[in-house]
C-alpha cells in the first residue's frame, strides 16, 4: 500500500520558467526540453495521539517496508550540563545501553544484533551543529531512537525501555569508555573541519555549553559515574516532548505498544532549557587555528543570524538558494566551477531551537587561501548590495518549491517536516501553503534578508591551515587570533 | 556459480531466503538492447511521483594506462561542463530549479551518472543524458579548470586527512596487475599531465551506446519510458567497443609489508588485507560474511551510545576486552576483478602493532577450522536484511540496476546477491578463509604519526 499523496500540476506565473537569460557562472542555451508545470504536493498528515504520561506522539503509517522507526525527544541536553563539565549529557547517553539491572552491554547488543533492530540514545546538538555544506543541526535536545522491522518492533521497544527504566552505569563500562574516549579526543584534533566546526561553535556561542562540540580531556578526568546517574534522574523524564512513529504499524498498534513499553516512564515536566537568541557579533574577526604540515586551508565565514519562526526565515531560504545551496547556486559556480579553488563550497542557515548562525565554508589549497577567501566575501557583497536578476530568482524559488515532489519518496521526511512544525508552533497549514510563501518572495526580500544575514563588515573568519603559510595574509582580513590545533 | 548456491541451501537459510522475499520485494523490471547496443532498464515504482535515471558506463580506473592514473574520475567531472547543446553550468541549473538533484561516480569498475526529478520531467532526463553521451563539449577551459577540482578533491580527501596514504599504499601493494595497482583518485602528477586530446580519445571509445547501461525506475509508464528512450539515444552511432582489461592476477606468494609516518595523524593503525576472488564467487560471498562476523556493526557514535552496535568479534576482543585498539573494523570489497578482505584497527597510544596483529592473526586462524556460530551468522542475516532497506528509493533501485548489468552483465543481481548471501553457512567461511586468508596473501601496512603522536 502506498503512501496517500496528493499532487496536481500546477503553473503558476511566478514560478514558470523564463526564457533563457544566462547569467555569472552559466550559460544558458535552453535547448533541453522542461515541462513548465511543477508538481503541487500535498504532505500526508500523521495522526496526532496523547499516552497518559503526556507524551505528544506524531504517527505516520507507511506500508511500503515492513519497518518501524521511532523517535522520543527528551530534555536531556548539553545545554544541562554544569558549569566547566561540558560532556555529562554525551556521556549518559553514551553509557544508557551499557547495562541495565538485568542486562550486561553485550547482552543488549546481542538481543538487539540477533532480530537486527537498534536503539540509540543522543545527548543532542549542544554545539557541532551546522555549517554550510556539512549538514545541518538536530533541533537542540536530546532524543531516543528506536528501528526495528515490524514483527520485532515491540521486543525492540522492550529492550529501550529497559534501557529508558532501568539503566545500571556500570563502573567498569564507564571507565573503559573513558579510556576510549581519550583517544577518540587525539583522533578528533586531526580532522581539519572538524577543527573549523569546533572553532566556530567557541566564536558564535561563547556564552554557554554549545559552544562546546564534544567532550574535552578536562571534563572527562573530572567526571564521575555519579554526574551521569545525575543527569540520568532529572532529565530521562517525559516532559511533554514529542514523539515521532513512522512505518509499518497503525495508530492503535503504535499506541497500544508505547503505553505498554512507557507505561512505567514518569516524571516531570521539568522546565525546558531556554538559551537566549542573540543579535551577530559586531567585530569583524579573523580567527587562526594552526596546523603544520596542512596542504589545505579550510575556511568557514559565519555569523549568528535567524531563528526558524522568524518572519525572514523563508525569504532566507529563497536568499541562500541563490548564493550558496547545491551546484546551481552561485558559490558553487563562480567559486568551484569558474575559479577551480575547492572541491565543494556552499553556505547554509542552521535555526535550531538551540542555534541560529549563517556559514559558508570551503576548503582550498594552502597556496590560494587569499584569492579564494576574497572572491567568497565578494560574492557576500554582491547578494547584499546587488539585486538578484529575475531569473536567477525565479530558478532559485522553482528548486525550492518543484523539490518538495522528491521529499515523498521518503515517509521519515515527511514526518520530519511536521515534527518541525509542531516543535515550533508554526501555523498548521504551514507545509499546504509553502509553495506561496516562497512564491510571494520578491528581489527586494532577498537584498533585504541578505544585508541583515549575510555578515560582511562583521563577518568571523575561521581558518584552520599552516600558520606559517597563512598567517601574515589572513591580516589583510581582519585583526587574528591565532591558537593551535594541539591547545584548542 | 549458481550450482554451489544450490548445494548449500540450508533449510535455516531457505527459510531467510522467504524472509527475505516478505521483507525486500523483488524489484521487476524489463531490459531492452537498442540497436546502437544501449541496454535499457526500466522498472516501475509508483509510490511517489518521481523518477530516477542512471546511465552506468563500462569504464572505471582499471581502463587507465600508467602516467594516466585518475583519469576516468577526471573525465567524469567533464561531463558536467556542458555540451554543444547545454552550457557551462545549465545542466545542474535546469535539474535542480526543476526539482531535482544529480550527481556522477567513479570505482574502479564503472563510472555512472544519475538524476532524480519528479514524474513530469521524464523528457529532461532523457534529453540532457542523450545530449552528453553524444555532444560533449571538450574545451582546454573545461579540462582545466576540473583539473583544478579534482586536485582539490584529492587533497581533501586524501593529502589533508590523516591516515591518507594509508589506502593508497593499500591498494599498491595488494594489486600487481595495473588495473588495480592505484587508486581511483590518481596522483597529482598524472592528473596534470591529462591532455585535452586524452579526453577526446576516452569520451570515443568509453562514452558509447554499446558500453553503457541506462536504468529508470519510479513513477513511469514502460511502454512510453521505452518510446522516449528510442527518441533521445536512438541515434546516437555505435562505436568499436573498447578492449576488456584483463584483471587477472597472479597469485601472491609472501607476505607483503610497509611502514608509514603520517604527520596528520595522531594514534597508530593497523592494516591487514588479503587479495579475493571477484564478486559473485562463493568464497568472496562467504567472506562477506567472515568480514561482518569478525568486524562488521556500526560501534558507538560519537555523540551518544547506540545498542544493537558491535557484536562483532574483533571489536569485542580488541576494544572491550584487551583495551588496545580504539576501533576496529573488517570489510570485503567486491570488485568485477579481484577484490580486497580488510582488516583496519585504530589503536591506543602506545599499544604495540605487533601485538595487535597477532591476536587478528588467531582470529582469522580461528575461521579455518571452528565453524562459527550459527547465531553470529542469523546476526548477519539481519544486518543484511535490514540494509537492503535502503534500497527502496527510486534512486538506489536505478544504481543498482545500473550497476549490475554494466560491471556484472546481469541486472537481476539485484535480487540473487542477497538470498545468495542469506544463504552462506559455517563450511563456506572455513573453505574460503583456509583458501584465501593465508599469510601468503597477506599484506600488512602499520602507520604511526610523526612527532608528538608517538
Amino acid at each position: 500500500m502506498k503512501l496517500f499523496i496528493l499532487y496536481s500540476l500546477f503553473a503558476i506565473t511566478a514560478l514558470a520558467q523564463e526564457p533563457a537569460v544566462s547569467f555569472r557562472g552559466m550559460t544558458r542555451m535552453n535547448r533541453a526540453p522542461v515541462s513548465n508545470e511543477v508538481l503541487k504536493v500535498k504532505l500526508p498528515r500523521p495522526v496526532e495521539r496523547q499516552l497518559p504520561n503526556g507524551m505528544k506522539l506524531l504517527i505516520l503509517e507507511s506500508h511500503r517496508a515492513p519497518t518501524v522507526s521511532l523517535t522520543i525527544s527528551i530534555p536531556s541536553s548539553p545545554l544541562h550540563d554544569p558549569e566547566g563539565m561540558p560532556g555529562v549529557a554525551e556521556a549518559t547517553a553514551a553509557l544508557m545501553p551499557m547495562g541495565t539491572t538485568t542486562r550486561t552491554a553485550r547482552q543488549i547488543s546481542e538481543t538487539l544484533a540477533d532480530i537486527g533492530a537498534t536503539v540509540s540514545f543522543s545527548a543532542g546538538a549542544g554545539g557541532g551543529g551546522g555549517r554550510g555544506g556539512r549538514g545541518g543541526g538536530g533541533e537542540g535536545g536530546g532524543s531516543i531512537s528506536v528501528s526495528a522491522l515490524s514483527e520485532n518492533f515491540d521486543e525492540a521497544l522492550a529492550v529501550m525501555s529497559d534501557i529508558l527504566l532501568h539503566p545500571s552505569f556500570p563502573a567498569d563500562e564507564f571507565e573503559k569508555w573513558k579510556t576510549r574516549q581519550r583517544s577518540a579526543i587525539e583522533q578528533a584534533r586531526t580532522s581539519p573541519t572538524g577543527l573549523g566546526n569546533e572553532m566556530m561553535m567557541k566564536v558564535l556561542y561563547p556564552g554557554d555549553a554549545r559552544q562546546f562540540t564534544r567532550l574535552t580531556s578536562e571534563s572527562l578526568n573530572k567526571l564521575t559515574r555519579d554526574n551521569l546517574i545525575e543527569h540520568y534522574k532529572k532529565f530521562y523524564v517525559p516532559s511533554g516532548e514529542w514523539a515521532g512513529i513512522v512505518g509499518d504499524i497503525t495508530p492503535q498498534k503504535a499506541m497500544a505498544s508505547l503505553e505498554k513499553a512507557l507505561g512505567g516512564w514518569k516524571g516531570g515536566p521539568i522546565a525546558k532549557v531556554t538559551v537566549p537568541i542573540q543579535s551577530p557579533i559586531a567585530e569583524k574577526k579573523v580567527y587562526l587555528v594552526n596546523r603544520p604540515g596542512s596542504v589545505q586551508t579550510d575556511i568557514v565565514l559565519t555569523n549568528r543570524a535567524v531563528d526558524r519562526t522568524s518572519p525572514d526565515y523563508i525569504d532566507c531560504l529563497v536568499m541562500n538558494q541563490v548564493l550558496g545551496s547545491g551546484p546551481a547556486a552561485r558559490l558553487f559556480r563562480i567559486i568551484r566551477e569558474e575559479k577551480g579553488y575547492t572541491y565543494g563550497v556552499s553556505s547554509s542557515f542552521t535555526a535550531s531551537r538551540t542555534m541560529q548562525h549563517f556559514s559558508s565554508s570551503m576548503l582550498v589549497r594552502t597556496e590560494v587561501t587569499e584569492p579564494a577567501l576574497a572572491d567568497l566575501l565578494k560574492e557576500f557583497k554582491e547578494i547584499r548590495d546587488v539585486a538578484v536578476p529575475k531569473e536567477e530568482l525565479e530558478g532559485a524559488k522553482r528548486t525550492l518549491v518543484a523539490s518538495f515532489a522528491l521529499g515523498l519518496e521518503n515517509p521519515a521526511t515527511v514526518l520530519q517536516r511536521w515534527m518541525q512544525q509542531r516543535e515550533f508552533g508554526l501555523p498548521a497549514d504551514y507545509w499546504d501553503t509553502y509553495t506561496e510563501k516562497i512564491a510571494a518572495v520578491t528581489a527586494e526580500d532577498v537584498a533585504r534578508v541578505a544585508k541583515k544575514y549575510v555578515p560582511y563588515d562583521n563577518v568571523q573568519i575561521i581558518a584552520v591551515g599552516d600558520g606559517a603559510k597563512i598567517r601574515e595574509l589572513l591580516k589583510k582580513f581582519g585583526p587574528v587570533v591565532e591558537t593551535a590545533a594541539e591547545a584548542q | 556459480m549458481k550450482l554451489s548456491f544450490i548445494l548449500v541451501l540450508s533449510a535455516a537459510g531457505l527459510a531467510l531466503a522467504q524472509q527475505a522475499s516478505s521483507v525486500i520485494p523483488k524489484v521487476k523490471f524489463t531490459d531492452t538492447r537498442l540497436d546502437n547496443g544501449l541496454r535499457v532498464i526500466i522498472s516501475e515504482d509508483h509510490y511517489a511521483p518521481v523518477y530516477a535515471i542512471c546511465v552506468a558506463y563500462k569504464v572505471g580506473s582499471k581502463d587507465e594506462r600508467p602516467g594516466r592514473t585518475g583519469f576516468a574520475h577526471l573525465f567524469e567531472h567533464m561531463m558536467f561542463k556542458g555540451t554543444e547543446n547545454v552550457g557551462v553550468g545549465e545542466l545542474d541549473f535546469l535539474i535542480y530549479t526543476n526539482g531535482g538533484n544529480s550527481n556522477g561516480t567513479t570505482n574502479t569498475d564503472r563510472t555512472s551518472y544519475y538524476e532524480v526529478l519528479p514524474k513530469n520531467q521524464l523528457d529532461l532526463g532523457l534529453y540532457l543524458e542523450a545530449d552528453r553521451m553524444h555532444a560533449l563539449a571538450i574545451t582546454p577551459d573545461n579540462l582545466e579548470n576540473q583539473r583544478q577540482a579534482v586536485k582539490e578533491e584529492r587533497r581533501q580527501s586524501v593529502d589533508n586527512q590523516a591516515y591518507g596514504q594509508t589506502s593508497e599504499k593499500m591498494e599498491e601493494l595488494v594489486y600487481d596487475n595495473f588495473a588495480y595497482h592505484h587508486t581511483v583518485i590518481g596522483s597529482m602528477s598524472d592528473l596534470d599531465a591529462a591532455s585535452v586530446d586524452d579526453v577526446k580519445a576516452f569520451f570515443k571509445t568509453y562514452y558509447a551506446p554499446n558500453n553503457a547501461v541506462l536504468a529508470l525506475v519510479g513513477d513511469l509508464d514502460t511502454k512510453e519510458t521505452l518510446a522516449k528512450v528510442k527518441k533521445y539515444f536512438g541515434a546516437i552511432p555505435r562505436q568499436t567497443p573498447p578492449t576488456p582489461v584483463n584483471l587477472d592476477e597472479k597469485p601472491k606468494t609472501a607476505e607483503r609489508r610497509a611502514a608509514l609516518t603520517d604527520p596528520l595523524a595522531r594514534l597508530p593503525r593497523l592494516d591487514i588485507a588479503y587479495r579475493i576472488p571477484p564478486a559473485g564467487s562463493a568464497d568472496t560471498r562467504a567472506l562477506g560474511v567472515a568480514a561482518s562476523i569478525l568486524g562488521g556493526g556500526g560501534g558507538f557514535g560519537g555523540r551518544g551510545g547506540g545498542g544493537g552496535g558491535n557484536t562483532s568479534r574483533l571489536y569485542n576482543l580488541l576494544v572491550n576486552e584487551k583495551e588496545m585498539a580504539v576501533q576496529v573494523s573488517a570489510a570485503a570489497d567486491r570488485r568485477a576483478g579481484p577484490g580486497m578482505f580488510r582488516i583496519s584497527a585504530t589503536l591506543r597510544p602506545g599499544k604495540d602493532p605487533k601485538q595487535v596483529e597477532g591476536l587478528i592473526g588467531e582470529e582469522i586462524a580461528k575461521l579455518y577450522s571452528q565453524p562459527v556460530s550459527e547465531k553470529e551468522l542469523k546476526r548477519v542475516r539481519m544486518s543484511l536484511l535490514r540494509s537492503a532497506e535502503n534500497r527502496l528509493t527510486a534512486l538506489s533501485r536505478a544504481q543498482a540496476l545500473a550497476d549490475a548489468a554494466a560491471v556484472y552483465d546481469d541486472p537481476n543481481r539485484v535480487n540473487t546477491e542477497i538470498e545468495s548471501q542469506l544463504v552462506v553457512n559455517a563450511q563456506d567461511i572455513i573453505r574460503a578463509a583456509k583458501a584465501n586468508l593465508v599469510n601468503a596473501n597477506k599484506t600488512v601496512v602499520v602507520t604511526q604519526p610523526a612527532g608528538r603522536g608517538q
